[in-house]
């Protein structure tokens, strides 16, 4: 009685579907371009500084409809976010904790220095989005001429966002 | 490209990441095959997906002095087969069950495993009680017919540790099948 043998006995080959093979090739091959797009960044990067890394970024995802880049995140031994980089249409984020490289969050310094302008697909519903999330609207929802329309919020540490849809 | 090895595609893939679907053609069907033969066709396709994405991600840490990426690729899928103990021992038992009921006429048998008088489900469970540092190289010894060094890749432990873990998983069966023994591992 060897148990290896024992054990070879119990050795069974599930039947594959040869078609699995080219779904996983498939699945790969998009994983692959997906994760390929991040690294032809855009040439300028803001980053910006926050109290709450972890939080900015759900607020953001959730309030903006921003992405996290997948393999931008950096964790520190206490397992808080870092720092990592959100996108949007062709456009990138860095988020970072406040202090590094010399920058502070409004929320610390009690100012913004600055404001980031995005332009989205459908204003209404991103300005109803936002609302539903929490953010404080600090210019509301208008035509601005015939050019476009605008929003302007601030996130849950009062960086000032610029949401716009311009008019064909 | 195609006559390069495991270790120069994945050099490659770092500054030309399409390469990478290289190692998939040249290993996914081994994986779904090992994969299918612990828990079932239909999770092993679901995993072979998340190994390679996995792969692929961190196909950095690949170490370049290895002729081959597949017990690498083992080793991963090792891992994620943690995640799905309940379908292998399902699995493990199905297999019991239909190994005993062709006995007679399964050569892989022998008379050896018959006059022994040990139930094949035995067996099943008595390799589900394994613990997994023990499990995972019986099975891919026995199974995927690893070799010492190649197990050491996959499990990333001295060829040494394999080694002792491989015969504690022995002894440990054999201990289990004694027909007499009651002792029993930590029931899981």
């Amino acid at each position: 009685m060897n148990p290896i043998d024992l054990t070879k006995a119990l050795r069974r080959d599930a039947a594959f579907d040869p078609a699995a093979l080219e779904r996983g090739k498939a699945a790969l091959m998009t994983m692959i371009q997906q994760e390929v797009q991040p690294m032809r960044r855009p040439t300028i990067v803001p980053r910006l500084p926050y109290e709450n890394v972890g939080a900015a970024l759900s607020f953001l995802e959730r309030a903006f409809g921003f992405r996290e880049v997948p393999t931008a995140r950096g964790v520190r031994a206490d397992g808080a976010i870092d720092y990592t980089m959100v996108e949007f249409g062709g456009g990138m984020v860095g988020l970072g904790a406040q202090g590094a490289h010399g920058a502070f969050s409004p929320k610390t310094v009690g100012t913004t220095t600055q404001y980031i302008t995005v332009d989205v697909d459908d204003i209404d519903t991103h300005h109803e989005r936002a609302v539903a999330s929490g953010a404080e609207i600090v210019s509301r929802l208008h035509d601005h001429l015939r050019e476009y329309r605008v929003y302007e919020a601030l996130d849950l540490e009062g960086h000032r966002w610029r949401f716009l849809q311009w008019f064909r | 490209m195609s006559d390069s090895s495991d270790a120069e595609v994945i050099g490659r893939s770092l500054s030309e990441p399409e390469t990478f679907g290289l190692i998939y053609d040249r290993h996914a069907a081994t994986l779904l095959r090992f994969l299918g033969r612990r828990a079932g066709a239909k999770i092993a396709e679901g995993l072979v997906g998340e190994l390679f994405r996995i792969a692929f991600e961190r196909r950095k840490a690949f170490d370049p002095s290895r002729e081959t990426a597949l017990p690498w690729l083992y080793g991963i899928g090792s891992r994620l087969l943690l995640k799905h103990r309940r379908s292998e021992a399902r699995r493990l038992r199905a297999s019991a069950r239909l190994a005993a009921d062709s006995q007679p006429t399964d050569r892989r048998m022998g008379a050896a495993a018959l006059d022994a008088r040990v139930s094949i489900s035995r067996v099943a469970d008595a390799i589900d009680s394994l613990p997994d540092e023990e499990r995972e190289p019986l099975l891919l010894f026995a199974w995927e017919e690893l070799s010492y060094q190649h197990m050491a890749e996959a499990l990333e432990l001295p060829i040494g540790t394999v080694r002792s873990r491989l015969n504690r998983a022995r002894a440990h069966l054999r201990e289990l099948l004694e027909p007499s023994g009651k002792k029993r591992m930590k029931p899981r």
